[in-house]
Order: structure tokens, then C-alpha cells, then sequence
């Protein structure tokens, strides 16, 4: 427990309604998505900007750890307080602030949750792109803190493409704002690229200006099936490279297919080495053609059957089946060790061979999932953390296939963050110089380290 | 209890966004996945019980929405079940919640209850009706009971007048038998004009899912067992239910405790293969042609209980009949299936939450424009009607009533 000089002031800003310190309640913000856990001392629910500021104005004055929270849903740990001391959730700050489709933005607070974005855009006929698989719960704050990504961001691009503008306080507890209302400003340093996918270690971002763009006149949905997994990646690389560009290029393993068809039943085709499930939008008549040089392509690579969405429903059902994959992964065995390697198009299919390859030889099971089309792999593997042999194995295969990624002009993380998961892979990627940039930049705006401590900066 | 099965839940947080507490109070303490996490560092012994933990376990509806979406295959409802029996014995139990699963455990004590009850509601001096609630609910907003307990007022085997089609079990609930037996007569009339024959086991008692779902397991395996005997019988073509709730006891859970139970499982399995609620039965074996009139369209609206939701691949089945009866305008609320907050006795232990969604609810079903307000679910009924005002002119009822009124009862 945090002691009182420190506690009796912060309870003073939020009031007892929005502070937690009961053992049974910091618990619940010792995790997110990931698999390590760490207890907070406190948890705070600010509401205004002011609120946070004064928070951190505090916390900065007596160096205490900030660790800020929206629904926890990452996947790579970056919302556990590693280093305890306060957890800032914003879940309650979460108001749509402005919403003007005729210029084209939506001004939100970081609690806003994704789906509720787009909910607001709906009715005119307008979305907010950025697709991640935990959109429904996931928070506009925690998706600008680790640049999420999605399905559909192979076509409309990653969260930090639609940011125009934002508020962030730092560490010291000043308020500061960048960008505007405009598409183009170039007024300043471009700071919201820094600011989005930082993690929480450089600053709370408090307000965002968002882009928002028309809904597309027409939406058509197909999924492909291969019987061998090589054939499935060329595809990839051949629709790519074609110059089609598709919303979305999803491509999922037979071991895939069949956890989700075990936990959903939506009849999806079990039988088959590869799927892809790829999605075009646009105007009728281009969408039209452009679905028939799709055919084209994967049958030239041996489609064993094509099978296009009639409806919204059967549109949905296929998205659900995708989006349910981290977690039917789940049921395969305790843990899951989720990959996020990225490497070109074009060498999508190499990448996939390595990946099985690699886990073959530690004897590790293997599932194959990627939103291919941007070359960004998710595989996964299912194992025990507590049964160590194995969990050593997983370690090592996982050096391998950043290793193989990195061989193959690839990165280490594509949307899901480095947080605690993959900090200490940053040297597979990067130079000892450009880490110690981050490092400069880290502590001009938190000198005494109190956001995200433990992270990779 | 097997451990793994805690360990296997992912966190991915999919059930953060079903679930209506959470959608509420934006508070982990109050998701799926915080009790889970609770639980499995109660069971390791990295948290202590408090009674702060057992207040966290109870702010649940037992809705079943996160078991519905979960990916990962994780029972909420027996984890959440077997930590209320726990917390019940490190902490107690509310002297209400304590005598109403008493209550429930023998029949003969819910027939003397609800008598008393009766008795109470005609000497209750009517300024403290007037001015008195539970929960949010006002006193005189409660229903009035029966005058006769419905399976009581009904013979226990009624014969349909022409084409017999095959013998059909009633399962009536507490709720019908003392408090709706108006959802039981039309059920009765609706299965009749249908052609079938319907049994009302006299033995019949509480489903006891009040019980299970407050950590009684105890209390409720007597009930269980009654009525698995009376329900397991040859030659029935289906076990109907009026109630979602009664519906989610007999189809999912009886087979799941008898299996913990080391009992009788194949029963309870035979059992749930048969079970159906009224509404899905009327669309499987009908094609609605005997359900149709040419009076005036009748204007409704619709709230889908989560029982129904959440158990069965069924649960749309109501709102296709509405949509295909002819003399029916359904205007569907934006909020359909949404939770209402009434989750058994929630409304009354967590008033504050359940106004919250109540009051989303009561605009919604208001912006339809209907005058009537369907659901199945005896407590959803009572919180809906009981939540509004006379002024709003809304009334609540089962679906079968307002088919029964229509079509074979003028």
C-alpha cells in the first residue's frame, strides 16, 4: 500500500468512488491479455484531464510508478504494472467528444471503447478503419498506445494513419497538445507518431482527434480453401502482388481452422491445410472485377473450393470465426505463446515454411494464422508455462522465428507491442544506437522513469 | 475442480464486452474475467476470502453471456456456483437470500409461503404499499399472486379435442404455478389447439437454479432429483417450459450436477435431449397457419431474456414468430437483448446497477411506440413491469398469453 503523504492526496482527486486498494480488487489489474502478473498498490479512475494531471503531478513528485490501463486486453503486457505503484484506467473517461463527419474527424477520450466509435459513425455512414481483434472491448486509448493494427488495416493502413491530433499529459503532470483538426499540418514536429505506440512510457494521452472515412458503397467476402499450406502463402503473395489490394488477406492452418470450428460449429472447412479469407470493398462494379482477378489468382495456385458471403450474417459469421482465434487457442492447452513476427508480402510464403520447420524441430505444436496480405504472422503455440522443458523450447523456437523473420527483411512485432513480452528481443532488430535514441528521448519527458517502468525502454 | 480449466482462460477479455455489469461500472472487479482470476488466486492461496471477495462474486447476474462468447470453452456458471458456496460458508449469506433458498427447497414450504404471502398482500396497510419498494421496484408495481396455485387449478393430464399428435410434459416453474398462471392457461390452450396432450407432473417442484446460482448446491439437489423422476418418463415427445431459466436448469445444468453428484446422468441427459421452451416448440412444429387472424394489427415490442440468449441456439425463435404472425406489428427495441438487470434476485441485492440498465431499457421499448411488452422470463417480467410507471402505459406479458387472447380465447 501506497503511505498515506501520498495516498490522502490522490484520494483527494478522484474521491473514494474511484479509487481501489482492497487486496481482491488491485487483483483484478495485475493482468491483461499476456501471461505474467504484477499487483498494483492502487488503482485510479480519472475522468478529466485536469484529474490526470494533478495524478501524475504527485506520483512524479514522490517517484511513483504509473501504469496506465483501458480494458486490458493486450497481448504483450504492456498494461501490467511490472513495477506496482498506481494503475491509471481510463475505462471511465470515456466520452465521444465531437463527431463531424463532414470534416471528417471524431475528437474521443482515451476510455472510448472501438466498437462504440464506429457505432457512433454508423448512422452516417462513416467508420473509424483500425480493426483489432479485441475491438469490441479494447479501449481508443490502449489501441493509440500500442498502434494497433487489424484485418482490415492492409488496405486503410495502422491507428497511428488516423490520428490528427491529441492531448497528453507527461509525466510531470503538464498538459500538452499536437496536431488539429486537419488532415494536412505540418505545424511542428509530427509528435503523435511518437506518442502512438509508446506504451504508456512516454506520456497519458488524454483526448485524440481521429480521421474518419465514408463507409464503402459495396463489401464482398470469400473464403478460399487449399490442400497444401505452400499453395495457400503463394496466393498471398500473388493477389499482393498483382496489385489488387484487398481490405483484408487472412490466412489460417488447418490446427487454426479446426480449434474454432471445435469451440464455434460454424461449418467452416475442416478438412482443409489452408484458408483465406479475403475481403474487398469498394464501388460494385470495381469490387466485381477485382473479385474475379482474386479467382483467377487463386485458382492459377490450386483452390480446392471458393465460397463468397451471401449475406451480412454469413460475412459476420466468418469474421467472428477469425476474430475468436487467440482465444479457442486457449483451450488447446494452458498457455499460449502468440507471435507477431512481420515480414514483405512477398515472402510470406518462405516465413510460414520456416515457422513450421522451426517448431517441428523443438516438437512443438503449431498453429498458423496471419493477416497475410501485410505479411504479419500470428503463429501460436499452445504449451505449459509450468512445465519448463517445454516452455524452453517455445523461448528457443521463438528466437529462431524472429531470427528467420529478421533474415527475411522482417520485424519483430507487426501490431501487438514489445510491453514485457519481447523486450529483451529489441537487439535481434535494432542497433545498440537506435536503442539508445529511445532511451534519450524516454527520459527528456519522464527524467525519473515513473511511466510503464519495466517495459523496453 | 480441476484447476486447468481456470488456468486455460485465456484473458483475451471477449466477455468484458457481454457483459453487463461490466458494460456498466467500466471496473474489471466487476467482468468474468476478474472473478475467474479471483477465484483461481483464491484457490492457490494468493488471496485471502474476504467479504469483499464474496460481494465481488455476487455482482453477477449469472446471465451466462460470458460462457456464451467464450472462446475458450470455460463454464462460468460452475466456477461462479461452486466460489457462491464457498463464500457462503466463509461469510454467511443475507437473512433474504438465506430464506428464500430455504423457501424453495421443498414445495411444500414455496405452497406456504405463498400463501402467507397472499394473506400479506391483502392485510398490508395500503399507504405502506404505496410507499414502500424492493429494490427499485415499488410494492404496489409487484405482481398479485395467484388466487389458486396453477397446477392446483388444472387437472394434471388435459387431452386435446381433435388429431391427437403425441404427449408433451409441462415443467410450469414456480413462477406460473403462483404467480402468472395466466402464461400456464395459455400454454395449456396453445398445445391443445395443437393437438397434443399435456401432462402437469403433480411432483413437480422449484427448478432450483435460485439456490444453485447462490452457492445452495445442497438445498437444490433434492429438487433435482424430484424432478428428475417426475420428468424422465417414455413416449414423451418434449418437456415444455414457459420459463428460460427452468429451461437453462433442466437442459444444461441437472446434467452437469448429476455428473458431479456421480448420480444418474444418463436421465438427466434424457431429460435435457427433450426439453424446449414453448415458444421454440410452437415454430418447430408449426408453420403458423392456425395462428393467424384479421384483426386490426396489434402493435408490440420484445425483450429477449438472457437465459434465452445465452443457453440455446433457439433464442431468436420469438422474435420469428412475431415477425411472421399477421395480425402482429413487432417493433423491435435497438436494445432487444439486452440484459434488464432483473437476474434473479440482482434487482434487489444491486439496485444502483440495475437502475442503470433498467432505465436504458425502459426508453428504448418507449421509443417503439408499442403499448405492449413481451418477454418469457418471469423476472425479467417482474422487473420490467415493475420498473414502470402507470403513466407510461406499457403493459408486460408472456408471449403466449397475447396469442392465446387472440386466437382461442375470445
Amino acid at each position: 500500500m501506497l503511505n498515506l503523504k501520498i495516498r490522502n492526496p490522490l484520494l483527494k482527486i478522484v474521491g473514494k468512488e474511484r479509487l481501489l486498494e482492497k487486496p481482491e480488487e488491485l487483483a483484478c489489474y495485475s493482468y491483461d491479455a499476456y501471461f505474467e502478473e504484477a499487483m498494483p498498490d492502487m488503482v485510479l479512475f480519472p475522468v478529466t484531464t485536469q484529474e490526470v494531471s494533478a495524478i501524475l503531478k504527485i506520483c512524479s513528485t514522490h517517484k511513483i510508478p504509473v501504469t496506465a490501463r483501458g480494458a486490458g486486453t493486450s497481448v504483450c503486457g504492456a498494461s501490467i504494472p511490472a513495477r506496482h505503484g498506481v494503475v491509471l484506467c481510463f475505462s471511465k473517461m470515456n466520452q465521444i467528444l465531437e463527431t463531424n463527419t463532414k470534416d471528417r474527424y471524431i475528437i474521443v477520450q482515451p476510455g472510448v471503447v472501438n466498437i462504440d466509435i464506429q457505432k457512433a459513425l454508423e448512422p452516417f455512414k462513416f467508420f473509424y478503419p483500425p480493426d483489432p481483434g479485441s475491438m469490441n472491448v479494447s479501449t481508443i486509448g490502449g489501441n493509440v498506445a500500442q498502434n494497433a493494427g487489424g484485418p482490415r488495416c492492409l488496405k486503410y493502413g495502422v491507428t497511428a494513419d488516423y490520428i490528427l491530433g491529441m492531448q497528453v499529459v507527461l509525466a510531470s503532470g503538464k498538459i500538452v497538445e499536437f496536431g488539429s483538426r486537419n488532415v494536412k499540418d505540418v505545424t511542428g514536429y509530427r509528435l503523435s507518431g511518437l506518442f502512438c505506440g509508446s506504451e504508456g512510457t512516454l506520456g497519458m494521452v488524454t483526448k485524440i482527434i481521429l480521421r474518419v472515412v465514408p463507409l464503402p458503397e459495396t463489401i464482398k467476402t470469400i473464403l478460399v480453401t487449399f490442400d497444401n499450406l505452400d499453395d495457400t502463402a503463394k496466393s498471398v503473395s500473388d493477389i499482393i502482388g498483382s496489385g489488387i489490394l484487398p481490405v483484408a488477406l487472412e490466412l489460417l492452418d488447418k490446427t487454426t481452422i479446426n480449434a474454432i470450428e471445435d469451440s464455434a460449429n460454424l461449418g467452416l472447412p475442416v478438412e482443409a491445410e489452408g484458408s483465406l479469407l479475403i475481403e474487398i470493398d469498394g464501388v460494385k462494379e470495381a469490387c466485381e472485377k477485382e473479385i474475379q482477378k482474386i479467382i483467377e489468382k487463386v485458382e492459377t495456385n490450386g483452390a480446392t473450393s471458393i465460397q463468397e458471403a451471401k449475406s451480412d450474417e454469413e460475412r459476420d459469421k466468418l469474421w467472428e470465426a477469425r476474430r475468436t482465434a487467440f482465444g479457442v487457442f486457449a483451450k488447446l492447452a494452458p498457455d499460449i505463446f502468440s507471435e507477431d513476427v512481420t515480414v514483405p508480402a512477398s515472402k510470406v510464403p518462405e516465413m510460414i515454411r520456416k515457422t513450421v520447420e522451426i517448431t517441428k524441430e523443438y516438437g512443438l505444436k503449431v498453429g498458423i494464422l496471419a493477416h497475410a496480405g501485410d505479411g504479419n504472422m500470428h503463429p501460436m503455440i499452445p504449451a505449459d508455462k509450468n512445465n519448463k522443458d517445454e516452455w524452453e523450447k517455445v523461448e528457443k523456437a521463438f528466437v529462431e522465428i524472429v531470427k528467420a523473420a529478421v533474415d527475411l527483411n522482417g520485424t519483430l512485432s507487426g501490431e501487438h507491442g514489445i510491453g514485457l513480452a519481447k523486450t529483451q528481443f529489441l537487439p535481434l532488430v535494432m542497433s545498440q544506437d537506435s536503442i539508445e535514441f529511445m532511451s534519450v528521448i524516454k527520459a527528456a519527458v519522464d527524467p525519473d522513469g515513473i511511466l510503464n517502468p519495466g517495459k523496453f525502454v | 475442480m480441476k484447476p486447468k480449466a481456470l488456468q486455460n482462460c485465456g484473458k483475451c477479455g471477449l466477455c468484458l464486452s457481454v457483459c453487463p455489469v461490466y458494460k456498466i461500472s467500466n471496473q474489471e472487479e466487476a467482468s468474468p474475467r476478474a472473478r475467474l482470476q479471483l477465484i483461481k488466486y483464491y484457490k492457490n492461496e494468493n488471496l485471502l476470502s474476504s467479504s469483499g471477495l464474496k460481494e465481488i462474486i455476487s455482482k453477477c447476474l449469472m446471465c451466462g453471456s460470458c460462457k456464451a462468447i467464450c472462446p475458450s470453452g470455460i463454464d462460468h456458471y460452475s466456477q461462479f456456483m461452486e466460489m457462491r458456496a464457498q463464500m457462503r460458508k466463509d461469510h454467511g449469506e443475507k437473512s433474504a437470500i438465506k430464506s428464500l433458498t430455504y423457501l424453495l427447497a421443498k414445495e411444500s414450504r414455496i405452497r406456504l409461503a405463498a400463501g402467507a404471502a397472499k394473506i400479506g398482500q391483502k392485510i398490508i396497510p395500503q399507504n405502506f404499499i404505496q410507499k414502500y419498494n424492493l429494490g427499485n421496484i415499488p410494492l404496489k408495481r409487484f405482481p398479485r399472486l395467484n388466487k389458486k396455485p396453477f397446477r392446483q387449478a388444472v387437472p394434471e393430464i388435459i387431452q386435446p379435442d381433435r388429431n391427437k399428435k403425441g404427449t408433451l410434459l409441462y415443467f410450469t416453474g414456480c413462477a406460473t404455478n403462483h404467480i402468472f398462471d395466466k402464461t400456464g392457461f395459455s400454454t395449456i390452450n396453445i398445445l391443445k389447439q395443437m393437438g397434443y396432450t399435456v401432462i402437469i407432473p403433480k411432483k413437480q417442484t422449484c427448478c432450483g437454479i435460485p439456490m444453485l446460482f447462490h452457492g445452495a448446491g445442497k438445498q437444490a439437489e433434492k429438487n433435482v432429483l424430484t424432478n428428475i423422476k417426475c420428468l424422465d418418463k417414455e413416449d414423451i415427445k418434449a418437456i415444455i417450459v414457459d420459463c428460460p431459466t427452468c429451461g437453462t436448469a433442466l437442459k444444461d445444468e441437472y446434467p452437469a450436477l448429476m455428473q458431479r453428484l456421480d448420480k444418474d446422468v444418463d436421465a438427466a441427459k434424457r431429460i435435457s435431449s427433450k426439453v424446449i421452451d414453448i415458444m421454440s416448440f410452437i415454430i418447430q412444429e408449426s408453420d403458423l397457419k392456425n395462428f393467424s387472424n384479421s384483426i386490426d394489427k396489434i402493435k408490440v415490442t420484445y425483450h429477449l431474456p438472457c437465459h434465452l440468449k445465452n443457453s440455446r441456439k433457439t433464442s431468436n425463435n420469438t422474435e420469428k414468430i412475431l415477425d411472421k404472425l399477421d395480425w402482429i406489428e413487432y417493433e423491435r427495441a435497438i436494445d432487444v437483448d439486452e440484459c434488464c438487470g432483473g437476474g434473479g434476485t440482482f434487482f434487489y441485492e444491486y439496485p444502483e446497477i440495475s437502475k442503470k440498465m433498467m432505465d436504458k431499457k425502459i426508453k428504448n421499448a418507449k421509443n417503439t411506440g408499442s403499448s405492449i411488452w413481451l418477454t418469457d422470463c418471469p423476472v425479467c417480467r417482474i422487473n420490467l413491469s415493475g420498473n414502470l410507471k402507470r403513466k407510461d402505459k406499457i403493459t408486460v406479458r408472456h408471449p403466449v398469453e397475447i396469442i392465446n387472447n387472440v386466437l382461442f380465447n375470445t
